[in-house]
C-alpha cells in the first residue's frame, strides 16, 4: 500500500514538474519530428506486426504521409501472416489492424479462412485477451470487406462471459484463474464488448448494456486526479518489462470506452471535467520518449478528438511571461487536442488573482478574436495588473449551444503568468554613521544603473548603511525576491546579507560592533556587492559597489577561526616542483703541487742519508768471504727486500689476508736466514775479540 | 524424435556463443569500460521521458537494467560477485530500496570500483541526500529550495520563475568534458549543493553564477539563503582513489529528453541556441563516469643502469641510472600511448629525494636519467600521477642504495703522497742501514 502510495506521489511530482506551468498545449509539430524519429524503419519495415501498427496508426493520426516505402514488405508479411494457417491469433488481430490502414491486397477467400478460424476461438476462448483478439479480428474484418457477412449469434453469451471477470470497481481481471484486478484490461474489455455489441446479429440485452454503463461510471470514479486537472487511471500491476503504466492504461480505456460508446449508441453520462481532465494527462506528458508511449498519447488523444462522449477543447498560452516595457499581449489559443481549430466561441477573463495576497479582482472581459491567427487576444492588460506574478482565469464559452453537448471545455482554466517591467532604483547612497551618535560620518550617492566604485574605511565603533528605493513602471513600490548585500574578505571569506525594506525604502546598517565575531576579527579589504533580483524585475543586476577598509579589534584566543576556503581544484592537479638532490661537496684537498713539494721535503733525509753513508766512507768489508756465509747473508737481505717489496704489494693491490701468509713464509725464511747470517756474524768477531 | 532435438541443441549452442562475445568484453582491468548498468527510477515514465539520454548509453553499448527503485528484487550483488558495473539513480524522492540495496550497499558498490550516476531534485529524500553527503556533496537543507538565478535564466515565453537556469560556468577539463568545446549554456532546473571542504576528491564541474541563490521560489526571503553565488555546484564529481567514479546533479530534468531538445538563450544575450548543451553535456560526462575515457594505466616500469640493460637489485650511491615506464589511455575500445609532458618520478625515501619531470617518445614511452643520491638506504621508485579527470597513477618499486665498499673508495690520493714517500723512504732506508751496519768495518 505504501509502495503504491509513493509511487502516486511520485507520479504526481513527476508530472507536476513536467507541466508545471499548467498549460497544455495540444499535439504540435515537435510531436511529428519525434515521431518520425522514434518509429525508425530499418530493413523496410517498422519491425513487429504489433510495431507496425503502432507506427502507421501514429502517422496515421499525426497526418504524416509515409506509407509508401514500408509498404511493399509489410503488405508481404500481411499476407503471409493471414495466408498461413499456423500464425497465432494474436499474429492475425495485429496483422489486421496494419491491412485496415495499408488495405493490402487480400482476397475475400482469405478472409473467410481466417474468419472460420477466429469463430472456432471465440468459442474456445477463456481470457479476455482471447476475446479481444478475436471479436476485434472480426470487426477488422467487418470493416475491410463487405463480401463477408460477420455476425455473432450467440452474442448474449459471450457478453457474459466477457463480463463475468469484471471486478466490482469497473476493473477486470485479464482471466478467470487471475485475481489480480487491471484498469488495463477494463479498457481492453470494453473495447471488446463494443465489438461484441456491434457484431451482434441480433440487440443485446439492454440490462446487460445499463449494468455496463454502470461498470463505467465506477471506473470512471476511481479516476486519479492531479492538482492541476490532469486525470488519469492508475495501474497496479506494473511491470518494468512491458511497460503498463497509467498512461497506457489510461489510453487504452480511452480508447474502449470510446469505442462502446459510438457502437452502443446510448447516451452515456460522464462529467466533461474528467474527460478534459484525461485530456489534459495525455497533453502533459509532452512528447514522450519512447514509441510506444507516442502511440498510446497519440491514439488516446485521437479518439477523445472524435468521441462521441465529448470532445475536450484547450485553452493554451503561447507566452505566460509578459513584458510591460515590450508591451505584450495576452494571447489566448483554443483548440482541440490534436491542434485543429475549435468551433466558434470566445474566451472570458473571468479573474485575476494576484499571487501575493488572497483577494482577487473580477474582470469578466472577453477577449478579441483575431480571426487570422484564430488567437483571442486581451489588448491591454487590466488597469490593477503591475508586474507581479498573477492567476488569469479564463472561461471559454461556446457560441453555438449544441456545441456544449459536444465539446468539453473543462470549466475555468488559470493560468499562472508572470507581468515583467523594469524597475527603477532611485535614491542609492552609502553611509559611515559614527555609533553612538548616529551622525553621518561619510555619506555616498551611488548609481546603480551605472558603474560605482567607491572607497570607504570603518572601525568597529561605526556603521554603514546602505539604501535604495524601487518603484514599478506603475509608480509602486517593488519588493524584490533577491535583496543581498555581500562583503567579501579578501581572503575568501563573504558574509551575505538579506536587505529588508521599511515602508518604501530598502535599508540595511551594519553594526560593526555586533558583527566583530561574526567577521572573525578579520580587518582589511572588503568588497562590497549589491545583487538585486526578481523574476519579474526586467533589469535584475549584480553590482560590485567599491571597497571598504574595515578596522577591527585583534582576535581574543578563543575566537572562532574563520571556515577553510575551497582549494582551487586546478592547482590541487598540476605538477610539482621538481627536486634534485644536492650531493655532499668532496673534501677540500690541497694542491697537487704541494704535496709533491712535501713529498719532496719528505724524501730528503734519505737523500741525506745516503750522502752520509758516502761521507763516512761506509763499507761492506765485514761481508764473509766463504761461499755458504755470503750465500746465506745475500738471502737473509733479499729476504728483507721481499718484505719490503710484498709491503708495496700490500699498499698497491694485496689484501691483508694474502699478505700475512706471504709474510708467514718470507718470515719463517728470513729467521732461518737471518739466524745463520746474525750468528756467523757473532762467531767471527767474537773470534776477533778473543784473538 | 532426433530431427527436432538437434536444432534444439544447435539453438543453445548458438545461445551460448552470442553470449561469448559479451563475456569478453564485459569489465576488467584490461577493459575497463563498464558494461552492466542498472538504473532506478521513481517512476517508469522516466523511461520515456529520459529516453534520449537512455537510448544514447545503449547505442554505446551498455547494457541497461531499468528498475523501479522500490522493486524488491532489486540486488547489485551475488555470491560476493556484483551484478552491475555502474549504477544510475535516477530515483530522487525514494526512501528506501527495495530488495537489498541499501545506502551501505550503494556505497559498498562504490568502494569496490564501481560507478554511480545520482540525480536529486528538490525535494529529495533523506536516503539520496545521505548518498551524496557520504560523496562529499551536501544538498540545501531546505528541501524545497531551488537554484533560482535572476541574471543568468534560461529566456522563456512560458517559465517565468527564473529557476530554469542557463549555466556556462564549466570546470575546464578535456578529460572530463570532452575535447570538442559546450557552446551552448545547459539548463538545469533544480537544488542546488555545496562541496565539503574537507573533501579533496569531489569536484565542482557544472557552478552557478555569481548572482545565483538557492531558496524557495514561494517563499520571501528573511534569512540570508545557505547557498549563494558561485559557490553553488549545480553538477559535481567524484574520483574516488580506487578509480570509482561519481556524477552528482541536483537536477534530473538535467537528463530529459525535454531539456535536450529545448533551445536556449540565456539571459541579457540576444544570441538563442537551437539546442541547449544539456545533451552534449550529459553525454561527454556519461563518457567519462564509465570509463570511455581518461583511464590510464602504467606498465612496464623499468630502471638500470647507465650502460646496462637488466635490473639490479641494489644500486651504490652516485650511480647513474635510468628509469621508464609505460603509461597508457584507454579510448573506450582500445589502449593508446598517453601524451603528456608532466608525469614524474620521485626517488623516494621518507620524503622525495630526487622528483624529475620524464620526457616523452610520445608512443607512451616515458623515460629519465639521474644520479643516485649520496644518501643509503631503502628507496622507492614512485611515479604519483593524479590529474583533474584522469584516474590516478600510484606505483612505486623499492630497490635498496648501499654506501661505498672499503675498496671503492679512491686510493693514491695525491694529498698523501708526502705520507707514503715518507713510509718508503724509511723502508729504502732500513734496507740500506742493514747492510750497511752488519757489513761495514
Amino acid at each position: 500500500m505504501t509502495r503504491n502510495l509513493g509511487f502516486l506521489v511520485v507520479a504526481l511530482v513527476l508530472v507536476a514538474s513536467l507541466c508545471e506551468a499548467k498549460i497544455f498545449n495540444p499535439i504540435s509539430d515537435s510531436h511529428r519530428s519525434a515521431a518520425l524519429q522514434l518509429f525508425s524503419v530499418s530493413d523496410g519495415s517498422f519491425g513487429s506486426l504489433e510495431e507496425t501498427y503502432e507506427a502507421l496508426r501514429t502517422f496515421e493520426v499525426l497526418g504524416i504521409e509515409k506509407k509508401a516505402d514500408t509498404r511493399a514488405s509489410t503488405c508481404a508479411t500481411v499476407v503471409d501472416t493471414i495466408g498461413s494457417p499456423s500464425s497465432a491469433l494474436k499474429d492475425l488481430f495485429q496483422a489486421l489492424r496494419v491491412n485496415g490502414i495499408l488495405k493490402c491486397e487480400l482476397n475475400d477467400e482469405a478472409f473467410k479462412g481466417i474468419m472460420s478460424r477466429i469463430k472456432d476461438a471465440i468459442n474456445d476462448a477463456h481470457s479476455l485477451l482471447d476475446y479481444y483478439y478475436s471479436i476485434g479480428g472480426l470487426m477488422l474484418i467487418k470493416d475491410q470487406t463487405s463480401e463477408v457477412a460477420v455476425h455473432l449469434g450467440d452474442a448474449d453469451r459471450i457478453f457474459r462471459s466477457i463480463k463475468a471477470l469484471s471486478q466490482g470497481d469497473g476493473r477486470w481481471r485479464f482471466s478467470s484463474n487471475n485475481p489480480e484486478s487491471s484498469t488495463y484490461a477494463a479498457g481492453v474489455a470494453l473495447e471488446t464488448l463494443a465489438g461484441v455489441v456491434s457484431l451482434a446479429s441480433s440487440e443485446i440485452d439492454h440490462s446487460l448494456i445499463a449494468t455496463l454503463k454502470n461498470d463505467i461510471v465506477k471506473l470512471f470514479d476511481g479516476i486519479e486526479k492531479y492538482d492541476d486537472g490532469a486525470c488519469y487511471f492508475d495501474e497496479k500491476i506494473i511491470d518494468a518489462h512491458m511497460h503498463q503504466g497509467s498512461l497506457s492504461a489510461s489510453s487504452v480505456v480511452v480508447h474502449g470506452l470510446t469505442a462502446f460508446v459510438t457502437a452502443a449508441r446510448g447516451s452515456l453520462n460522464l462529467p466533461g471535467d474528467k474527460i478534459s481532465g484525461l485530456a489534459k494527462f495525455f497533453l502533459g506528458i509532452g512528447v514522450p520518449g519512447s514509441a510506444k508511449d507516442l502511440y498510446h498519447q497519440i491514439v488516446a488523444l485521437a479518439c477523445l478528438e472524435n468521441s462521441r462522449v465529448s470532445v475536450p477543447l484547450i485553452l493554451s498560452l503561447p507566452a505566460t511571461v509578459l513584458s510591460v516595457s515590450r508591451k505584450d499581449q495576452l494571447k489566448v489559443r483554443v483548440n482541440t487536442v490534436l491542434g485543429s481549430a475549435a468551433p466558434p466561441l470566445s474566451v472570458k477573463l473571468v479573474q485575476i488573482f494576484s499571487s501575493g495576497s488572497k483577494d482577487a479582482s473580477v474582470i469578466d472581459q472577453e477577449l478579441k478574436l483575431d480571426p487570422e491567427s484564430a488567437v483571442h487576444v486581451l489588448e491591454t492588460l487590466p488597469k490593477n495588473v503591475d508586474v507581479g506574478k498573477y492567476i488569469f482565469s479564463f472561461e471559454i464559452l461556446l457560441h453555438d449551444p449544441e456545441h456544449k453537448k459536444i465539446y468539453a471545455t473543462g470549466g475555468r482554466t488559470t493560468v499562472p503568468l508572470y507581468v515583467t517591467g523594469v524597475i527603477s532604483v532611485d535614491h542609492a547612497e552609502i553611509a559611515i554613521l559614527d555609533s553612538d551618535l548616529g551622525s553621518v560620518e561619510i555619506q555616498k550617492k551611488l548609481d546603480l544603473s551605472g558603474e560605482n566604485a567607491v572607497a570607504l574605511s570603518a572601525n568597529h565603533l561605526q556603521k554603514l548603511r546602505l539604501s535604495f528605493q524601487l518603484t514599478t513602471p506603475f509608480g509602486r513600490t517593488f519588493k524584490p525576491h533577491q535583496a543581498f548585500l555581500k562583503l567579501r574578505h579578501e581572503s575568501g571569506v563573504e558574509h551575505i546579507f538579506v536587505v529588508g525594506s521599511s515602508g518604501k525604502k530598502f535599508e540595511i546598517v551594519l553594526d560593526f560592533l555586533g558583527l566583530v565575531e561574526k567577521f572573525f576579527y578579520l580587518s582589511g579589504r572588503y568588497d562590497i556587492q549589491l545583487t538585486v533580483g526578481d523574476t519579474v524585475m526586467e533589469n535584475s543586476f549584480l553590482q560590485l559597489l567599491g571597497y571598504l577598509e574595515l578596522d577591527l579589534p585583534d582576535a581574543p584566543e578563543k575566537a572562532a577561526r574563520p571556515p577553510p576556503q575551497p582549494v582551487h581544484p586546478y592547482s590541487r592537479y598540476g605538477p610539482k616542483a621538481e627536486i634534485t638532490h644536492i650531493f655532499r661537496a668532496p673534501e677540500k684537498r690541497p694542491p697537487r703541487d704541494l704535496s709533491f713539494v712535501f713529498l719532496g721535503l719528505v724524501l730528503l733525509p734519505f737523500f741525506g742519508f745516503v750522502a752520509g753513508l758516502f761521507y763516512l766512507r761506509a763499507n761492506l768489508r765485514n761481508l764473509p768471504k766463504s761461499t755458504v756465509p755470503v750465500t746465506f747473508a745475500m738471502l737473509f737481505h733479499l729476504g728483507i727486500a721481499a718484505v719490503l717489496l710484498l709491503y708495496t704489494f700490500f699498499w698497491l693491490k694485496l689484501d691483508l689476508f694474502t699478505t700475512l701468509k706471504a709474510l708467514g713464509f718470507l718470515g719463517m725464511f728470513l729467521t732461518f736466514v737471518g739466524h745463520r747470517t746474525l750468528s756467523h756474524l757473532a762467531s767471527t768477531s767474537a773470534k776477533l775479540k778473543s784473538a | 524424435m532426433a530431427g527436432r532435438k538437434f536444432p534444439t541443441v544447435l539453438l543453445l549452442i548458438l545461445n551460448l556463443l552470442s553470449f561469448l562475445p559479451f563475456l569478453t568484453i564485459s569489465f576488467s582491468p584490461d577493459h575497463p569500460t563498464d558494461r552492466r548498468i542498472l538504473v532506478l527510477l521513481d517512476d517508469l515514465a522516466l523511461k520515456s521521458s529520459h529516453s534520449i539520454f537512455f537510448t544514447s548509453l545503449q547505442s554505446r553499448g551498455f547494457d541497461l537494467d531499468f528498475k523501479l527503485a522500490d522493486d524488491p528484487s532489486i540486488a547489485v550483488k551475488r555470491y560476493g560477485q556484483y551484478l552491475y558495473d555502474g549504477l544510475i539513480l535516477f530515483s530522487p524522492s525514494t526512501d528506501r530500496f527495495g530488495g537489498s540495496l541499501d545506502l551501505e550497499g550503494v556505497l559498498d558498490f562504490v568502494d569496490s570500483g564501481h560507478d554511480l550516476i545520482l540525480a536529486a531534485e528538490t525535494s529529495a529524500s533523506d536516503l539520496i541526500r545521505s548518498v551524496a553527503a557520504e560523496c562529499g556533496v551536501d544538498f540545501d537543507e531546505d528541501p524545497s529550495a531551488m537554484v533560482i538565478d535572476h541574471t543568468g535564466y534560461a529566456v522563456s515565453q512560458i517559465e517565468g520563475d527564473h529557476t530554469l537556469i542557463a549555466a556556462d560556468d564549466f570546470v575546464q577539463s578535456d578529460v572530463i568534458l570532452g575535447s570538442t568545446k559546450i557552446e551552448a549554456p545547459v539548463l538545469f532546473k533544480g537544488t542546488g549543493h555545496s562541496l565539503n571542504p574537507d573533501n579533496s576528491l569531489v569536484l565542482k564541474i557544472l557552478s552557478a553564477s555569481s548572482s545565483a541563490y538557492s531558496a524557495n521560489p514561494a517563499s520571501k526571503l528573511s534569512n540570508p539563503p545557505l547557498l549563494t553565488g558561485s559557490a553553488i555546484s549545480l553538477v559535481s564529481v567524484v574520483q574516488a582513489r580506487n578509480n570509482a567514479r561519481i556524477i552528482i546533479s541536483g537536477s534530473l530534468d538535467l537528463f530529459s529528453n525535454r531539456l535536450f531538445r529545448s533551445g536556449v538563450q540565456k539571459a541579457g544575450s540576444s544570441y538563442k541556441y537551437e539546442k541547449s548543451g544539456n545533451e552534449q553535456f550529459v553525454t561527454e560526462l556519461s563518457k567519462w563516469v564509465f570509463h570511455e575515457r581518461g583511464h590510464l594505466k602504467a606498465v612496464n616500469l623499468k630502471h638500470n643502469m647507465v650502460g646496462g640493460t637488466d635490473e639490479p637489485s641494489m644500486y651504490r650511491i652516485n650511480d647513474d641510472l635510468e628509469f621508464s615506464v609505460e603509461i597508457y589511455e584507454w579510448t573506450g575500445s582500445s589502449w593508446v600511448p598517453y601524451v603528456a609532458n608532466d608525469v614524474q618520478v620521485q626517488f623516494y625515501m621518507m620524503s622525495p629525494y630526487v622528483l624529475k619531470t620524464l620526457s616523452t617518445n610520445e608512443k607512451g614511452l616515458y623515460h629519465t636519467s639521474f644520479k643516485v643520491p649520496d644518501v643509503y638506504g631503502v628507496f622507492q621508485f614512485k611515479v604519483e600521477y593524479q590529474r583533474l579527470g584522469y584516474t590516478g597513477l600510484s606505483l612505486s618499486k623499492q630497490i635498496p642504495v648501499r654506501p661505498f665498499r672499503h675498496n671503492e673508495y679512491e686510493r693514491f690520493i695525491t694529498t698523501a703522497f708526502p705520507y707514503y714517500g715518507a713510509s718508503f723512504s724509511m723502508m729504502a732506508g732500513f734496507f740500506i742501514f742493514s747492510i750497511v751496519y752488519l757489513y761495514n768495518k
